[in-house]
């Protein structure tokens, strides 16, 4: 279904009660498709509460379910083993009471940090229903700010996007403890330590094969070249045996690359081989890092403030803008927009749409252009106005010519496309 | 998109996984009857052997199969799981950066920009946090300070005071004039309107005359309505201008202040940032629509000078006038500008050109049927 471009009435379904704001009739219907097709952007906002959701839910029957074999596991060594005492029977039996009252507990806390999670998913569908014409302004304000949070923990400023959250009241809107999670790993790998990595690798193990992420290996990979550079090599050779030959069936070339670097020393000047042990690497699993969590939770790869910029630079966008005179409205009058915006796309648009150089605003059927004998074009409002202020006289702005009347002024400029 | 079913579709996740906790709960309490059984036997002097119970223990428990009890209840918790994520991923757009250029931004000049939009938004503590976070501290100390200034006259106005704002307004005067604002007039209004609430019929004729008198030749009428008013001290609600004495009346000073403000210090009313994200929100859907045509053009997509598809924004995104041709449907430039014709319909030059086989013959306008002369076309500027 197409989305209508500016009320034009090209072949649309009606609008049957697929948006919020079900009290009929409110909001217009452009506004209504536009408000839609808006909301349709909104994946992440309701994919990563959901994931966090859903990891927390696995989790815990995970631990249920290790918990119960271990129970019934102990049952049976025990009724298997030959010599033991009545009050050694006893002991273990209730041992194994207590533990399984440890694990309901467990189970009741967890149960209630999945309502919470889930109170989470609830919130994100009720503020995406809240939209409507009546508190729109409000909304997309606080879309602005869900984004710049978004930034901020993507780029690691913890700080500041909770302040954000805070001062606006939109813990609930934002996904700062689902990062605070990747935090721990980052902050571990840039310390150059796998532990925290390699743990969250097999947190998520079935999901990261699924995708057929080689994450994993590569940690191990630079486990294995730590090892290398401290010259524990028959260490790194046990290490390789155990943890890279499994990857071997689909990742051969890597693995032999890297245990090449056993014939190397770690100041070694041979370019490939160098590479392996620049400290630049770590950097370079930072990187995979957050692909691979953004990928497991439903994110894109780049922040959300990048993807909403571009576009909106590139729908802006217009060779006027660079020009002295541009209207400080526009973002791109600003030094620091047009650096961004220049290596971008012009807009394209295929209806004409006049502004009013001394107004700037639309001249359309009910305000329409005309034409002074220079060939500037001005709106009618401008034009009467000025006649009022000086004696029916009129100067035009940008060139200084002068008529005394307003007469003078030709023929209004008929423009078909104009849109209203 | 059907938020109703999204909503249905989560309310039975959460039954689901109510269900599959409670049926946990309960497999968890057999095991432990079981044990418990189990062990009241041991304890108790029985003739049964301890090893038999034990043995019998084992049997009862595997019987039970609790891990094959709470199969069920998972697998159905598993389906509601994966349905939610499908109607997720039909209902939006699960990958919006489709549409993303490989270009990347500079840093710091997005972190100019956010710094500059805190501060002009006033969320001055959270733009210090951010400065001293990113560690940029050049350029935003400008924008700070201008803002700052005008919260400080704003958060005045919130609490009752109106003396920073009068303040402000008396010293750029001249420029509200010529901007044709009555800023003045109305900050001056809402204090005299206050000052009659309060009661004091004179102090508010005094305060009048003094402030309001300059105002009389160019606003009769307001200055009528507003002295009437002093009919009505200490009983405003009964006056018949209840626009003049309401609160929201403080809301519009307000909004108009601001706007001056900023239009006096050069910058735009609405914070740039916010606009362009607006601007992106409406230019996304058309733009990914249009990747999900066109997959196989990646390459060209990231290195073209103008958009492929038109994106038709709101109004209040047009600060530059755009002209179509209608004939040849391409948007008017320097090297191709809007001619008008002697009939009063616009066509691009090249257009002209086309159709008078470079000026060599008139043409029909494609509009009205008049004949045109190329010739005597001659250049707009809008």
């Amino acid at each position: 279904m197409d989305s209508l471009p500016n009320g034009n009435s090209a072949a649309a379904s009606p609008p049957q009660n697929t948006t919020p704001a079900a009290a009929g009739g409110t909001t217009p219907f452009p506004k209504l498709t536009q408000l839609t097709e808006a909301l349709k952007l909104e994946h992440q906002f309701l994919r990563v509460p959901f994931e966090h959701y859903k990891k927390t839910i696995r989790t815990n029957h995970r631990a249920v379910e290790k918990e119960i074999t271990s129970v019934i596991s102990n049952v049976a060594d025990v009724s298997d083993s030959e010599n033991f005492s009545k009050d050694d029977a006893v002991n273990h039996l209730t041992s194994l009471v207590s533990r399984l009252q440890g694990l309901k507990r467990k189970l009741e806390e967890g149960s209630r940090t999945e309502h919470l999670q889930a109170q989470k998913c609830r919130a994100r569908l009720n503020h995406l229903e809240s939209a409507d014409a009546e508190n729109l302004a409000e909304w997309n304000n606080t879309r602005v700010k869900r984004i710049l949070v978004d930034y901020m923990l993507r780029m690691s400023y913890y700080e500041t996007a909770e302040k954000l959250a805070e001062s606006s009241n939109i813990q609930d809107l934002v996904d700062i403890e689902v990062f605070q999670e990747a935090k721990k790993v980052i902050d571990a790998l840039q310390n150059k330590e796998v532990a925290p990595a390699l743990a969250w690798c097999s947190d998520n193990k079935s999901r990261l094969k699924k995708s057929k992420s080689k994450f994993e290996f590569q940690l191990r990979l630079q486990e294995f070249i730590e090892l290398v550079r401290g010259e524990n090599n028959l260490r790194a050779i046990t290490y390789a045996r155990k943890y890279l030959a499994p990857w071997g069936a689909t990742h051969m070339k890597e693995l032999q690359r890297v245990m090449a670097t056993l014939a190397f020393k770690s100041n070694t000047e041979c370019t490939t081989y160098k590479a392996l042990f620049e400290p630049k690497q770590w950097d370079f699993l930072v990187d995979q890092f957050k692909q691979e969590f953004c990928k497991l939770y439903g994110m894109t790869l780049e922040p959300l403030l990048n993807i909403y910029l571009q576009a909106g630079l590139s729908a802006l966008n217009t060779p006027y803008c660079y020009e002295d005179d541009c209207t400080k409205e526009d973002p791109l009058s600003q030094e620091s927009f047009r650096k961004l915006a220049s290596p971008l796309p012009y807009s394209k648009q295929h209806h004409s749409k006049l502004v009013c150089y001394i107004t700037k605003e639309l001249m359309d059927t009910e305000n329409p252009p005309q034409v002074l004998p220079n060939g500037y074009v001005y709106s009618t409002k401008a034009l009467e106005e000025m006649a009022k202020k000086n004696n029916g006289k009129i100067t035009c702005p940008r060139t200084g010519l002068f008529i005394n009347t307003l007469d003078a002024v030709t023929f209004d400029v008929s423009l078909p496309c104009i849109d209203k | 998109m059907e938020l109703n079913d999204i909503k249905d579709a989560f309310d039975r996740v959460a039954k689901k996984q109510k269900l599959s906790c409670s049926k946990t709960q309960e497999v968890i309490d057999l095991i432990v009857q079981e044990i418990e059984k189990a062990l009241e036997t041991v304890k108790s002097a029985s003739h049964l052997d301890d090893k038999y119970v034990l043995t019998e223990l084992k049997r009862r428990l595997q019987d039970i199969a609790p891990l094959g009890q709470l199969e069920g209840t998972q697998k159905e918790l598993n389906i509601a799981l994966s349905k939610y994520t499908k109607i997720l991923e039909k209902s939006f757009n699960p990958d919006i950066s489709k549409a993303y250029r490989n270009i990347e931004f500079d840093t710091h000049t997005v972190s100019q920009i956010i710094a500059s939009h805190f501060y002009r938004q006033g969320l001055f503590e959270v733009g210090d946090c951010f400065i001293s976070e990113t560690k940029e501290s050049e350029c935003s100390a400008a924008i700070l300070s201008i803002f700052e200034d005008m919260y400080q006259i704003l958060e005045a106005m919130k609490s009752g005071n109106l003396e920073p704002a009068l303040k402000w307004a008396a010293a750029n005067s001249d420029k509200l004039t010529q901007n044709g604002s009555d800023l003045q007039l109305k900050l001056h209004s809402l204090q005299f309107v206050e000052i009659l609430r309060k009661g004091s019929r004179e102090e508010a004729l005094k305060y009048a005359r003094a402030n309001l008198a300059p105002f009389a030749s160019n606003h009769v009428n307001e200055i009528q309505k507003l002295m009437a008013c002093l009919i009505w001290a200490r009983k405003l609600e009964s006056c018949p201008y209840p626009q003049l004495v309401s609160q929201t009346n403080w809301v519009t000073v307000a909004e108009e202040l601001t706007r001056q403000f900023c239009n006096l210090v050069g910058q735009s009313y609405e914070s740039p940032l916010s606009v362009t994200i607006a601007a992106g929100v409406q230019a996304l859907p058309p733009l990914l629509k249009f990747m999900t045509v066109m997959a196989g053009k990646k390459q060209e997509w990231q290195s073209m000078k103008q958009l492929p598809v038109p994106v038709e924004l709101d109004k209040e995104f047009q600060f530059h006038s755009i002209f179509v041709c209608p004939v040849s449907k391409e948007q008017t430039s320097d090297d191709n500008p809007p001619m008008i014709m002697s009939c009063g319909h616009v066509l691009c030059r090249q257009s002209i050109n086309k159709m008078s086989k470079n000026h060599s013959r008139t043409f029909k306008c494609p509009y009205c049927p008049s004949d045109i002369d190329a010739a005597q076309c001659r250049q707009l500027y809008f």
